[in-house]
Parts: structure tokens; sequence; C-alpha cells
């Protein structure tokens, strides 16, 4: 307990606090007063917290402790500060996104409390989460972590959409939990502690070693979205409010890599089979995430389902790691685990920046459809920037930080194929041109989005499209941070590489990822800026010269060209979407009118999800029918309730007694 | 030090300088080829000062989107070209790694390119820009199928330290090093808007895919996207040559001789193309870029079993 009177953690444990008493502020009876101070006091506690992350050891000198508190209960080491900087980062904008989405709430006088006590409880859990040290305590954080955002996901819980989709959520949510207790289970079996630091097993002690990954990425993999459980993203994240939105996609998700990596803590080295599983799933997600996002006309939906592209390409990473630590290899390892945690901290910022720009999109539209959208760059240009500045990030296209992570990943293939050679470089080559496939998917994608989203003109009548200070500051946090991290990432690299120092690497660490010539990108970067500054200049003196007009587009001699005659999202993607047509369930529908003079004619195109449909559904289809085999047992009498429950008990007792 | 940085300015120029005049040989070439006599050779300077001269026009629906996007397509072309050695030249950008910024740099203006098109808000510049969308995503699995082997095989990631770690001392190199050059030109002629995929010469909308992109723009505007695309086929055309660099290697004569030598054959092999072939159907497109991945896979499975 010496600990705490350090002056850093008085810090820490006061930030803790103060985001505790945002809760109490709740108590205000206006109901405008009390989110105006709840939210403020939550801010306050979120900086404090994130100065105190900042100002730790892990981050201000060259050392590395590992920081245990109240009796071992919370320990910080490397892995846990990165996941606490990147949740505390994310939240801060976010939460003053707050300010201007929970806004149009107040004004129609609905009730909101529940909301803010859910969301403030789901970002202390959260931070707590990833510095929890006792595996109970741990499963009581991810609980609280998950049901919070359950409960707070069902603010406009009269739509019926917002029933079914936070169901998906519910489920997936319960289903995975039973799974990390067995996982945990099996860790406190092997080991006999509830501590996390104290578990270190190794794989060449049995069966039960490979269980627990396997469990452990499977559990894990269904918070995080891999493919075949990637299922209940794309139904959550639409219905949930877009603040949710924003940061369950940009960190929630992000425990579940949080969680496989804590795993690898436990188990490392692993064997190179686990490298490959998740280079499999991982390179799966990326292509057919991104591939669906594609096919999505809801541009949340879209969203979703490209934070499984995204983690994905997360997941490519770590199965880099995993194979550079099978084969003893630091300087893959660093590469793979290096590209993993910075993409994590890179998708984060991204990823709610474009959900924060689809929710003031959302609020003035009161669609999420983008095809009744358009021309919103003539409304709204700064929005405009900054949602092209997120998209051109996610897209992984330099400048900005997307590129940066995925440069990372690409040298951890190069180096993989050099180090070892044999049939690894034809392997590792077939995973760059997977990445350069997701890539070009991911720039067809987001040039839709833009494009359909914010140019050319207005789909559906916008009458006034209000902003208001607080998303230019969320948003505008957000893009600084894309274009710092994208334009000098010298120190987000050194965070990394000090991350991985702390426990991952077995041998002699390798400083693959420091000597990366970082300061070319620097150069290069800041020359296309300056370049195109400088060029710009010129052409408008050019203009000048010679002449600028504004006129209408060509039209081929047609001048009565409406905006229902721009090209669609359905029609941008139509070509695309139809090489995968059975993976993406994708069916279009040319509606042509037989009579004299066609009146009604159109195009509509519709992707469902595979999983979903094809497995997830027929599953609970098959189940129903069981139970309803077994529905004669129903029956009002609570008596019969006890009787069943008195045969179960004894059942167990049984098995128990005869056990033993 | 110096000397490397003069060489690497030198490289720019000579690129930026020379496209036009590229351009212009594929044309007279395939002029003379199809029985005609053709433009002058230097026709497209004389077009891109026509067009520098002339008024520039904005569609009433683009932003400012379409009116920065000329001007970063040429700029990340020049920072490609940067990256690219010319001869045996050290680049003026080389460090381990620069492939992949290479490919992402023509990546961030294809998506600018795409954008500025969806900008005006008309149907025919869609049509353009989802085809630009969906056939480059078929063409960038061959640039890193045929560089990106060549750089596994030989352990660098450098454009510069590739290409010098070419050898002509084994006969199954020597193969997969030709049919990775096959590779390139297939990619050159989909990525510079060339006849099987593109048709450079039609003004038919239905048809064309980099044209029609670029047709509300005038002035200024399609004088740096003219300009863009010269110099565009040209550095896809130096990547093309500089497969010949073992044998440039003795002397400054000679390398300079092979230099415009592999020019001259490949505005020749361009128009030959263009002229026995015709455009393919667009749907046909995917398929012949599949094509050209595949020899790529199997060309390096080739290589690597028979070694």
């Amino acid at each position: 307990m010496n600990d705490l009177i350090d002056s850093d953690n008085v810090l820490f444990v006061a930030a803790f606090v103060i985001q505790f008493l945002a809760i109490a502020f709740l108590a205000i009876k206006n109901q405008r007063a009390a989110f105006f101070s709840s939210n403020i006091v939550l801010l306050v506690g979120l900086t404090l917290g994130l100065i105190s992350t900042l100002s730790s050891a892990f981050f201000s000198s060259a050392g590395i402790s590992s920081n245990n508190m109240f009796e071992n209960w919370i320990r910080l080491d490397g892995l846990s500060t990165y996941f606490l900087f990147i949740i505390q980062l994310v939240a801060i904008p976010t939460t003053i996104y707050n300010f201007s989405y929970l806004r149009h709430y107040i004004e129609q006088k609905r009730p909101i409390k529940s909301f803010i006590i859910f969301y403030i409880m789901l970002l202390i859990s959260t931070q707590i989460l990833v510095m929890a040290n006792q595996a109970i305590f741990f499963l009581v954080c991810w609980e609280v972590m998950s049901m919070s955002a359950y409960l707070a996901m069902i603010l406009e819980k009269e739509k019926e959409e917002v029933q079914s989709g936070s169901f998906y959520y519910l489920v997936a949510s319960h289903f995975l939990i039973f799974i990390l207790y067995i996982m945990f289970f099996l860790l406190h079996q092997q080991t006999g502690s509830w501590f996390l630091s104290d578990y270190h097993l190794s794989f060449s002690a049995g069966v039960v070693v490979p269980i627990i990954f396997v469990l452990s990425f499977i559990g894990f993999g269904i918070k995080a979205g891999f493919m075949p459980f990637h299922f209940w993203l794309p139904q959550a994240h639409p219905i949930a409010p877009t603040v949710l939105s924003a940061f369950l996609s940009g960190v929630i998700i992000k425990m579940g890599i949080y969680g496989i990596l804590r795993t690898f803590l436990f188990i490392k080295p692993v064997p190179e089979w686990c490298g490959w599983l998740l280079l499999v799933v991982s390179i799966i997600s990326a292509v057919f995430g991104v591939w669906y996002a594609l096919a999505q006309h809801d541009i949340k939906r879209l969203l979703a389902y490209h934070s499984v592209e995204n983690i994905g390409i997360i997941g490519i990473g770590i199965g880099i790691g995993f194979i550079g630590s099978a084969n003893n290899l630091p300087a893959v390892e660093v590469l793979g685990f290096g590209g993993a945690l910075l993409h994590t901290l890179n998708h984060a910022i991204f990823k709610s920046l474009l959900f924060v720009g689809s929710g003031v999109v959302y609020q003035n539209l009161g669609t999420r459809n983008i095809e009744l959208m358009g021309g919103l760059v003539h409304r709204a240009k700064y929005i405009a920037i900054l949602f092209l500045i997120g998209s051109v990030a996610i897209s992984g296209v330099p400048p900005f930080n997307g590129f940066i992570s995925e440069f990372i990943i690409y040298t951890g293939f190069f180096k993989t194929a050099n180090e070892l050679k044999d049939y690894y470089p034809i392997l590792m080559l077939m995973f760059v041109v997977g990445l350069a496939f997701v890539g070009g998917l991911a720039v067809a994608c987001f040039t839709k989005v833009n494009s359909i989203m914010f140019l050319g003109s207005e789909r559906k009548e916008v009458k006034h499209f209000h902003t208001s200070a607080y998303d230019y500051i969320s948003l505008g946090i957000f893009a600084l941070l894309c274009i710092v991290i994208g334009f000098y990432p010298q120190p987000f690299v050194r965070i990394v590489n000090k991350v991985i120092t702390d426990g991952f690497v077995a041998g002699n660490f390798s400083p693959a990822l420091v000597n990366i010539d970082w300061f070319y990108f620097t150069m290069i970067f800041s020359s296309i800026a300056l370049g195109i500054f400088i060029l710009y200049l010129a052409k408008i003196k050019v203009e000048k010269k010679y002449g600028r007009k504004i006129s209408a587009a060509w039209g081929c001699g047609y001048d009565n060209i409406t905006p229902r005659m721009q090209y669609t999202a359905s029609s941008f993607a139509d070509e695309l979407n139809t090489i995968p047509k059975s993976v993406l369930v994708y069916h279009k529908e040319v509606k042509v009118s037989k009579n004299a003079f066609p009146l009604t004619s159109g195009f509509e195109s519709h992707s469902k999800d595979f999983v979903d449909n094809k497995i997830v559904l027929p599953l609970i289809d098959f189940l129903k029918s069981l139970v309803a085999k077994i529905e004669f047992l129903s029956q009002t009498d609570i008596r019969y309730y006890i009787a069943f429950i008195l045969i179960i008990i004894t059942i167990y007792s049984l098995i128990a007694f005869l056990w033993v | 030090m110096g000397l490397d940085i003069l060489q690497g300015i030198i490289s720019i120029i000579i690129i930026l300088g020379l496209a036009p005049l590229f351009a212009g040989l594929v044309n007279k070439q395939k002029a003379i080829l199809t029985g005609r006599i053709g433009a002058p050779i230097l026709q497209p300077f004389y077009e891109l000062q026509r067009l520098f001269k002339k008024e520039t026009i904005n569609a009433v629906t683009s932003s400012i989107l379409s009116r920065i996007s000329p001007v970063l397509n040429l700029v990340t072309l020049i920072i490609a070209a940067a990256i690219l050695p010319v001869g045996f030249w050290k680049p003026l950008i080389s460090f381990n790694g620069d492939i992949i910024l290479f490919a992402y740099i023509l990546s961030l203006a294809r998506f600018f390119q795409i954008l500025a098109a969806m900008d005006i808000g008309s149907s025919f510049e869609g049509m353009g820009a989802a085809r630009e969308a969906t056939f480059a995503l078929f063409a960038e699995p061959i640039f890193f199928f045929t560089i990106g082997s060549i750089s596994i095989i030989s352990g660098f990631t450098s454009l510069y330290d590739i290409y010098h770690s070419i050898r002509l001392d084994n006969i199954s190199y020597e193969v997969f090093i030709v049919i990775c050059s096959i590779s390139v030109f297939m990619l050159a002629v989909t990525e510079c808007s060339r006849m099987p995929v593109d048709d450079p010469n039609t003004h038919l909308e239905l048809t064309m895919i980099h044209e029609v992109m670029i047709l509300d723009n005038s002035g200024i505007d399609l004088f740096l996207y003219q300009y863009s695309s010269y110099v565009k086929l040209f550095i896809y055309a130096v990547l093309e040559i500089s497969f010949f660099y073992p044998f440039s290697k003795q002397s400054y004569l000679l390398g300079i001789l092979i230099f415009v030598t592999g020019c001259v054959a490949l505005t020749f092999a361009l128009g030959m193309v263009e002229t026995i072939t015709s455009r393919y159907k667009m749907k046909n497109i995917p398929q012949y870029l599949l094509f050209a991945t595949a020899i790529g896979i199997l060309n390096l499975l080739i290589y690597t079993f028979t070694n």
C-alpha cells in the first residue's frame, strides 16, 4: 500500500474518483444542468487520467516499471498502460461529442440520465479492466463493461431495430463470457493462482495450454469481431447511439485484442500453428469485412464492417508476431506486434472520427442511408474535410496514420520471408498481396462513402445543416491525431516498441521497429503537403491569368439533370459486389415497367450477412424446434418448476458425490 | 552523397521532361503501324501548351476537391518518380520498404482522382470512377506479385536495391526476370489506360475509364491531368526498362544507349499491342488482370521449386 503515497498514484486514483463523482452530479433535478455538469466532471476525470497515464514511469523514462497496487489486484505493465492510454485518448473527444449528440434528446425532453450513468460505468470499467490483475476481478470488470454497453445501447428502446440489434450483442457477450469462465478456470487449475501476473504456462505442458489458447481466441475473438464471430457487430453498431458506437468500435472491440495479447503473455512462446490460425482467420476477416462494407448502404453498418476489416489487419500483425515468437526471431516479433499495437491505436482514432462524423450527418438528415445523402460538402465544408481525413487514414493511404501501421505489417512480412527461407517467401507474398487487395477494396469503399455522402448534389433536400463547436472540437482532435501519427510517427513507434520490450520478446531485443527510416516519411509527407500548397497557388495564378468560370456539368446536351440521376452507391459498388455474390448474399433487382409509358423503374441492391443468415439464424431455428419438443413441460403452476429444480439439484449432487 | 542527390534530381527532371515525348513517340509508332502519318512526335508538348492557356471551367456541383485533385495527382507522381531509379543512378528517395510507399503513393493519387470525378455529380464520371476503383483493385496485386517476388528472392525492399540485385548468371533466374517484366508490362498497360484495357483515343463515354473521369475538366486542370498521365506512363516505362539494368552496368555511354533503345523499343511494343488488339469488353478486364496476377504466382512458384 506504500505505493499509494506516491504522487503519481494520487493523481491516478483521483482521476478515477472524479470519474465516479460524475455520476453523483446526475442527482441534479434539471436534466440539462445534470448532464452538462456530469459530462464536464467526467471530462476532467478523463483528462487527469490521461495526464497521469502519460506521466507514469512507462511513458516518461527509459525504464519500465510494473506498478502494483491494492494488494496486486491492479497492475500496470506495458500492455495495460498502452491500452489505458488508448481508452483515455479516445474517450475524451467522444465525451466532448456527447454535448452535441445528447442535446437533441434533451430538447425533446427524453430521459437520458440512465444512458449517461451507463456510459460513465462503461468508461470506468473498461479502464479498470485493462489494469485488473485478478482473474475474478477481471471477469467482473468484463461483465460490467459488456452490460453497461448493452444498457447504454438501448437508449431508443421503443424502436424494434434497437431491440433486435442489441439482443445480438447481449447474446454474443453472454456466450463469450462463458468461454472466458472456462478459460480462467483452466488457468487457475493449472497454476493454482488467481493473479494474472502469475500465469506462466508452456505449450509443452500438455493438451490444456492449446485448449486455453483456442478458448481465448474464440472468447476474445467474439469481442474483437474476427470473421466467423463478427455477426453481432453489424447488428449492434447501427442501432447504438453514435457516441456509444464510436466508443464501441474504437475501444471496446479492442478489448478482445487486449485479451488475446494478454493470453499470449501467459503462454508464450506459442507454437507456429497459432500464428497460422490467426493469419488465416485475420486475412479472411480483412478481405470479407471490407467487401461486406462495400455492399452496405447504412453508413454505421458499413463502418461496423470496416471494424471487422481493421481487426483483421491487427490480427495479421499479431499472427506475424506469433510466427516470430515460434521461431525465436525477435525482429519479426517486434514488427508483427508493433504493427498490431500501432494499428490498434490508429483504428481507435480514425474509426471514432468516422462514427462521430456519421453521427453529425445523421442528426441533420435523420437517416443513415447514404443513398439519400449527397452534396453535403456545400453545407458543411469542414465536416466533409475532417471526414475525408479519416477516410484516407482508414484506407491505409499515406500520408495519415493508417499507412504507418500497415507499413510496419508489410515490413514484417518481408522480414519473415527473409529470415525463414524455405516455403515462407511464397506464403508471405500471398499475405502481402492479400493486404494490398484489402487496401484496394478499402479505397473503393471509402471513395464510395465520401463521394455519395458529401459530393455531387443533394439527393434529399437539406433545409438546415446544424453543426456545433463540440462537433468540430471532437472531430478536430481525432483528425489532428491522424495527421500527427502519419507525419511524425517516431514517438508513437517508440511507445509501441517499449510495450513490446515489456514482456513480449523472449530473446535478445531487436531494434527492427525503430530502425525503419521514419525520417523519410516525415520528409516525404511534408514535401507532398508543401508541393500541393505551392502548386495550388501557382494554379490559381494561372487561372487568374487565363480565366475561370463556373458552368453546368456536361450532360450530352440534356440540361434537365436532377440529383437523382447521379451515380448511386449501389451502382458504384455493383461491379465489385457481383464477384463474391454468394458470400455477400448479394441481391440486386432492376425494376422495369413494361408499359408504353414507363413510369416506375429503379435499381436496388442488398447484401445480407452470410454467417448471420446461413449459420446463426438456422442454428437458432434448429434450437427453437428442439425446445418446442419439450414445451409440454412448460406449465403455469409454480410447483412444477420447484419440482424440476429439485430434480436438477439432486442430479448435480449425485454427480458431485460420485466425483469425490 | 552530394553526387547522389544531384543524380536523383536529374533523374526526376529526366522523367518530368521526357514524359510527353515518350507519349508522342508511342502515338507516332501506332500511327505508322496503322498506315497513317500521324501527329508530330512533339504533339503532346503542343497540346499541353494549348491547354495551359485555355480558360478553366468548373462544374456548378463541384467543390474544392476537384480543384485540388489535379495538383495532388501531379505532386504524388513526382514523389513516385523520386523513388524510381533511372538507369543505375540512385534515386532521391531510397530506403528499406520504399516499394510499399511507391504503390501506396500511387493509390493516394487514385483515391483523389476518383473523388474528383465523383465531385462533378454526373453519371459519366461516376461510371468511370467505379470502373477505375474496380480495375485498380485487380491491378495492385500484379505489382506486389512481380516486384514483390523479386524483392523476396533478393531480400531487398527498396526499388533501387531490387533492380541492383538483378544478375544474369543463372538461367532459371533469367527466365524468372523475363516473365516478371511481362507482368510489369501488362500492369503498365492497365495503369496507364492503354489499349486492351482502356482506349485513350475514343470519346464515347460508355467505353472509357480514365478519359471519362476527366471529362468535365478543362484549362489548367486538364493540363495537370494530361501531364500527370504522361508522367505516369513514363514512370511505368522506366520501371520496365530498369530490368535491363545488368547490361548497362559497364559504362555511362552504354547505360544511356540502353535507356534510349529501351524507350524506343517499349514505344514500339505499346504501339504494336494497340495495333493488333482491340479493347476488351469491360467484364473481361478483371480476367485479363487476374491472368497477369496468375503469371506472377506461377512464375514465383516455378522459380522456387527449380531452385
